[in-house]
């Protein structure tokens, strides 16, 4: 549309009150009738459902997770706008919390937020006259796997973030080694895990090894969700990765600031994930700064 | 007391599995076309588009996909049942089918773990498939 001359600008926008109100807590307990019968009830006891058979297949489990749980909740430390930015996390917190719906702890588990997010599209032809350097698309891809979820056979991978990659990689015309940080749809942290892992980043099992030691964290080798995502920033959907990735190769975020401000690579390209349902749809989309 | 947990939502795709259910019997569709066993119920096979469809009667015998424990009720009926376990059964003729595990603590459940069905009788109406341990 844009390209076409259909239309010079579009928004992309999110906004709830998924904290103050009801009505998210009511979608989640209310979109499978047929589940409840049974007590089974939301989201994340469906990714907890698929994280269960990962740990099955290869070695995954709260030990890999504590370091996204952490590692993220370090960028909100850094992020005045995150719900957690007061709040510190150390591993023992992660252990120590509850158990919501087993394996996931409470820390697993994204944020329930009032707030919105809004990011305008234009061409780039338009672009280039704009008083801030815009970020560029680079590559998109999408692969919806879609199948009813008890009856999937991608749960503990590949998802569609393996071919959504491979297209998005494609279209760029980079490779993984091309990428500078990441923004990773982070409704649970196995979610993190999984994306990562099916884009290649590590093989099936080698997450615990690969985020160990910081990775993901300021000063990490690959920044993963520097404004604490989902889990400890705010939850807009597929709004909190790409806000956070336009907004880092644009230099706006401060304290967080990939680059020298937090001892990390100076970010030219960010790759960025959505998902849908349990892990039923999935979106990457590749930026690059301008 | 009166049963205080959600009744199955039955609709012209799902009858015929809630009435067997009641029979204690889980019946299923088989494609006549092509012979996949499908769940959820629907009026095309999912594989070949057939819309050519006869019912079966499964075994009740299967393997825990995978599962997870609750620790939390997000429906007062449940509150009692806190910690219970949620399955995704994987029956020896196909489908898989979500469920209770029951007859065994929380922390024994293992996935590839063989179960058989338990029938659950709720209401004068209604039967709930849930599975066990096969010792």
């Amino acid at each position: 549309m844009l390209e076409s001359g259909l239309s010079k600008y579009a928004m992309l926008s999110y906004g709830h009150n998924a904290f103050s109100s009801d009505s998210m807590r009511r979608y989640l307990i209310e979109r499978n009738p047929d589940d409840a019968v049974f007590g089974h009830f939301g989201a994340a006891a469906g990714y907890a459902l698929a994280a269960r058979r990962a740990m099955h297949t290869f070695r995954t489990g709260p030990e890999t997770w504590k370091h996204i749980a952490v590692g993220q909740r370090k960028w909100a430390n850094l992020n005045p706008a995150a719900e957690m930015y007061g709040r510190t996390m150390t591993f023992d917190d992660y252990y120590n919390a509850s158990w919501t719906v087993e394996p996931f702890r409470l820390f697993d588990n994204c944020l329930m937020t009032d707030g919105g997010r809004a990011i305008i599209i234009t061409s780039t032809e338009r672009a280039r006259d704009l008083k801030r350097p815009p970020v560029l698309i680079m590559g998109m891809g999408q692969h919806n796997p879609s199948c009813d979820v008890h009856q999937a056979t991608h749960l503990a991978g590949p998802t569609g973030a393996k071919k959504a990659g491979e297209m998005a990689l494609t279209m760029a015309g980079i490779t993984l080694d091309d990428i500078d940080a990441c923004e990773i749809y982070d409704a649970f942290t196995y979610t993190v895990e999984i994306t990562l892992q099916d884009y290649g980043f590590f093989g099936p099992g080698e997450g615990e090894d690969w985020f160990k030691d910081g990775t993901i964290e300021p000063g990490g080798r690959m920044p993963v969700n520097t404004s604490g995502g989902q889990l400890s920033e705010a939850y807009y959907m597929g709004l909190t990765p790409l806000s956070e990735a336009a907004m880092q190769l644009m230099g706006r975020c401060g304290d967080r600031q990939l680059g020298s401000t937090t001892n990390t690579r100076s970010p030219e390209i960010i790759l960025c994930s959505d998902n849908g349902g349990i892990l039923q749809t999935h979106t990457c989309l590749i930026l690059r700064r301008s | 007391m009166d049963y205080n947990k959600p009744l199955p939502n039955v609709n012209e795709d799902s009858r015929e599995f809630w009435t067997g259910c009641k029979a204690h019997e889980l019946r299923f569709q088989k494609c006549k076309d092509c012979g996949h066993i499908r769940w959820p119920a629907s009026m095309i096979c999912p594989m070949c588009y057939s819309r050519d469809t006869q019912w079966i009667v499964a075994s009740g015998k299967g393997t825990v996909y995978t599962f997870v424990v609750y620790h939390v009720a997000y429906h007062p009926g449940f509150d009692d049942d806190l910690p219970y376990v949620i399955a995704d059964v994987e029956l020896e003729e196909g489908p898989r089918l979500l469920t209770n595990i029951v007859g065994c603590r929380p922390d024994e459940v293992k996935c590839d773990m063989p179960v058989e069905v338990t029938w659950e009788d709720i209401t004068e109406k209604f039967s709930v498939p849930k599975f066990r341990p096969i010792p």
